[in-house]
């Protein structure tokens, strides 16, 4: 199996606070993979490592084989990384098929000069770059909402089409933020099976922060825990379940003693 | 009810309130000199003791009244019955509510004025005479009881005429009525080809700008002036609706790039100070291209900043601009303080433009090319970029847009066109100096942006007919030119938060103009 993202060693300081300490993981080409953690633990600062707007301190982070330190935003992406965010963050004012637009900006290429002229080629463009969009509308099953404004759309709407937009830079590995956040348990098992069809379908790699353990465990085929910044356990969910530091990061020292394993699942 | 009460009685309290304001800052006396203006009825004899100017106060007066009453016995959100009793009794208690406090401001001034106090000397617009007239010339009791009734009155009235007209079951059944008028015209299979066919669309642009272009011919020389300046102001409003409006970002320094255009435009075409004397053709692309290189230039460096950090940068480098072009350092150059003078005009095969109306058609075709470009940027890869970035810039980034080059590009486009702005506008004048180019300039064209709606090509257009345009309608009025001005720009706001025409998102995922074969699939989404 081809490792799809690496990262070896990675560490990021904001002053004296280490937020992600030496964290080592490699992460299978199609899978699922989740990175849990008590709030704070530096998991969405590691995304923020993986995707160019933080620079890391110390480490590697390699994207099938290729180094992405230093890389701006825009190159992460185009090389095949897109992400979602924790509080959803759509172009509010902007059509829910416009946001998906927006996401395929690094997979067009027409420039103002031939936007201006209407070449035949950017005007053909344009029109695959729409139909790829109501696709992708279809895909995550927002059929009919195209048009309205993406801050008018429901919760649940709106999460779907945040994914959409990432997937309309074609991704081969997609970062979600805690995709299930704010939602109830129904809509969650829906997003679980929706998670599932983007890999499945579409043969992405899926990094996933996520607190709702239902999903974690439901889903994941590999889990890693962060704390204060460092790995401090990975494998199947299963191995993680049972693991008393895993538990004690939860729970807090004593915990994961004075409790019997089964009954202490972190939830 | 309760409800309709507290909502009857803060519409009084702001009624009452403004109408206070209106009579301290003298505007109850001013209106009616305004009125009088209006129905020609200044020198008209005195009526039951009354004077016109009194009469035609009365009658403004009780326009906000009805207003007030209007307001006052408004639905609360989310009900849906409209029965008469609270919005009666709601009209009457703003009307009463009204007259009340306007009753005790006039029982106040009648008795300050009759004990001599010089309140002019701390409100300068009520003198003794504006208080005798707000008490119609009677005493201050009398004056109170008439403003208590007058109010009382119209708020009535206004409940009563907008539960009654505004509100009322027939109006429901006229919308209704002419809503299936226009929904059966438009189901007509003539009709509903002539939509289909985007060559309609052409034809009526067409018609529009053939209408448009009669203008300068029956226009006399004042008004092709005007209309120059308007379309001036069109050309900058386009260009910097693509970096306030679309890339959000804020340039409260955009003067400076009209300056440009202006200055390459007199330095290379005028005698002095630099003899060059070249053609204004060869003038005004090269005016643009500097405009634009400014604009890379200058955003090189400062579009890394964001939100009001780039407004302070902007607002100083427009400053720097007019200061250099005053300075003693450059009047050698660029003619310092005195500006340059005989500025070249446009020439066809050799023949100078003679007429205003010439130049007025050289405005128009730079304004439509410059509409056609905004148009065709907007709706591409590039401007949904500049939107995004405006939305929200991290998560732009993130979506692979290079927020610097983007940034870039507006800017510079944005500078272009007020480059051709500038250019246009200091061939048309033959003269440019530093005062065609202070702060004033970079404000108005920001307000021309947002009073006429960020981000929208038809605003944009209206915003500078509005305050490019408006203020030599207004002319008539004369002193209350410039306060009548800025009382419409509140309404307006008011009205029209969003701009006076709001920027609308084109329909792309299901095609314009064959809606009528509705979608399936829409149908149960809904």
């Amino acid at each position: 199996m081809t490792i799809a993202l690496e990262t070896r060693s990675l560490t990021k300081q904001f002053g004296g606070l280490t937020a992600v300490d030496s964290v080592d993981l490699a992460i299978q080409e199609n899978s699922i993979f989740s990175v849990i953690g008590p709030n704070g633990a530096g998991k969405t600062t590691f995304y923020n490592c993986i995707t160019g707007f933080y620079e890391p301190e110390a480490g590697d982070i390699l994207f099938y084989g290729e180094s992405l330190v230093g890389l701006s935003p825009d190159q992460v992406t185009y090389r095949g990384i897109s992400r979602t965010y924790q509080n959803i963050r759509l172009f509010a004012n902007m059509s829910a098929i416009e946001n998906i637009l927006v996401g395929e900006h690094s997979r067009i290429r027409g420039s103002w000069l031939e936007a201006i002229l209407h070449t035949p080629r950017v005007v053909k463009e344009e029109q695959q770059a729409v139909e790829k969009a109501r696709e992708l509308l279809n895909f995550v099953g927002l059929v009919g909402l195209g048009d309205q404004l993406a801050r008018n759309l429901p919760y649940g709407a709106q999460r779907r089409l945040e994914i959409a937009r990432a997937l309309g830079s074609q991704p081969r590995l997609l970062l979600l933020d805690e995709p299930t956040a704010g939602m109830n348990p129904h809509e969650t098992t829906d997003m679980m099976h929706f998670i599932r069809r983007l890999r499945d379908e579409l043969s992405i790699t899926i990094l996933l922060i996520e607190h709702d353990m239902r999903v974690v465990m439901g889903i994941s085929e590999r889990i890693a825990v962060l704390d204060y910044g460092a790995k401090i356990a990975e494998g199947t969910p299963s191995e993680i379940q049972g693991n008393p530091r895993v538990i004690e990061a939860y729970l807090g020292s004593g915990a994961a003693s004075g409790l019997d394993n089964t009954a202490a699942q972190p939830a | 009810m309760k409800k309709q009460l507290r909502m009857a009685l803060s519409a009084g309290v702001t009624f009452g309130i403004v109408t206070i304001f209106l009579f301290l800052i003298g505007f109850t006396g001013i209106s009616g000199d305004l009125l009088a203006d209006l129905f020609g009825n200044k020198n008209a004899a005195p009526f039951l003791g009354l004077t016109p100017q009194m009469i035609n106060m009365i009658i403004f007066l009780a326009l906000i009244g009805l207003w007030a009453g209007s307001y006052g016995s408004r639905k609360s959100k989310g009900q849906t019955d409209d029965p008469w009793a609270p919005a009666l009794i709601g009209g009457l208690t703003a009307g009463l509510v009204h007259g009340i406090l306007v009753g005790l401001l006039a029982l106040l001034v009648g008795i300050l004025n009759l004990n001599q106090v010089p309140i002019n000397m701390y409100l300068a617009a009520v003198l003794p005479a504006a208080v005798k007239m707000f008490l119609l010339g009677g005493s201050p009791v009398q004056g109170a009881i008439f403003h208590l009734i007058l109010f009382t009155l119209t708020g009535f009235l206004g409940g009563l005429l907008s539960r009654g007209i505004g509100r009322g079951s027939w109006r429901v059944r006229a919308v209704a009525n002419w809503k299936n008028a226009w929904d059966r015209y438009n189901q007509k299979p003539f009709i509903k080809k002539m939509r289909g066919n985007p060559a309609t669309r052409y034809v009526i642009y067409g018609v529009l700008v053939l209408l448009v272009f009669m203008v300068p011919l029956v226009a006399g020389q004042y008004w092709n002036y005007t209309i120059g300046t308007v379309c001036i102001y069109v050309l900058l409003g386009l260009g910097l609706n693509i970096v306030v409006g679309l890339a959000g970002l804020l340039d409260l320094g955009y003067v400076a790039f009209f300056a440009i255009g202006a200055y390459t435009m007199a330095l290379l075409t005028a005698p002095a100070p630099q003899h060059l004397m070249w053609s204004f053709w060869i003038a005004l692309p090269i005016g643009v291209v500097l405009a634009a290189l400014t604009g890379l230039l200058l955003g090189a460096p400062v579009l890394r900043l964001r939100g009001d950090y780039l407004a302070i940068v902007t607002l100083g480098f427009g400053e720097i601009i007019r200061l250099l072009s005053t300075s003693d350092a450059m009047t050698s150059f660029s003619g310092g303080p005195k500006g340059v003078p005989s500025i070249a005009g446009p020439t066809i095969f050799g023949e100078p433009f003679n007429s205003g109306a010439d130049f007025v058609y050289l405005i128009f075709l730079a304004a439509i090319l410059i509409i056609f470009v905004t148009n065709r940027l907007q709706n591409s890869r590039v401007g949904r970029a500049w939107e995004a970035m405006r939305e929200d810039e991290t998560v732009s980034r993130a979506m692979g847009i290079n927020t610097l080059t983007q940034k870039l590009l507006a800017f510079a486009i944005g500078a272009a066109f007020a480059g051709l702005g500038g250019a246009l506008f200091a061939s048309r004048n033959q003269f440019t100096g530093p005062e065609d180019f202070t702060f004033m300039v970079s404000v108005n064209v920001v307000a021309v942006v947002i009073v006429g709606g960020m981000g929208s090509i038809p605003g944009v257009i209206a915003g500078a007919l509005v305050l490019k345009g408006l203020p030599e309608v207004l002319r008539e009025l004369q002193d209350y030119r410039v306060m009548v001005f800025g009382a419409l720009l509140v309404v307006m706001m008011l009205w029209r938060p969003a701009g006076i025409i709001s920027s609308s998102r084109r329909k792309l995922e299901v095609e314009k103009d064959t809606g009528a074969t509705e979608s399936p699939k829409e149908g149960s989404e809904k």
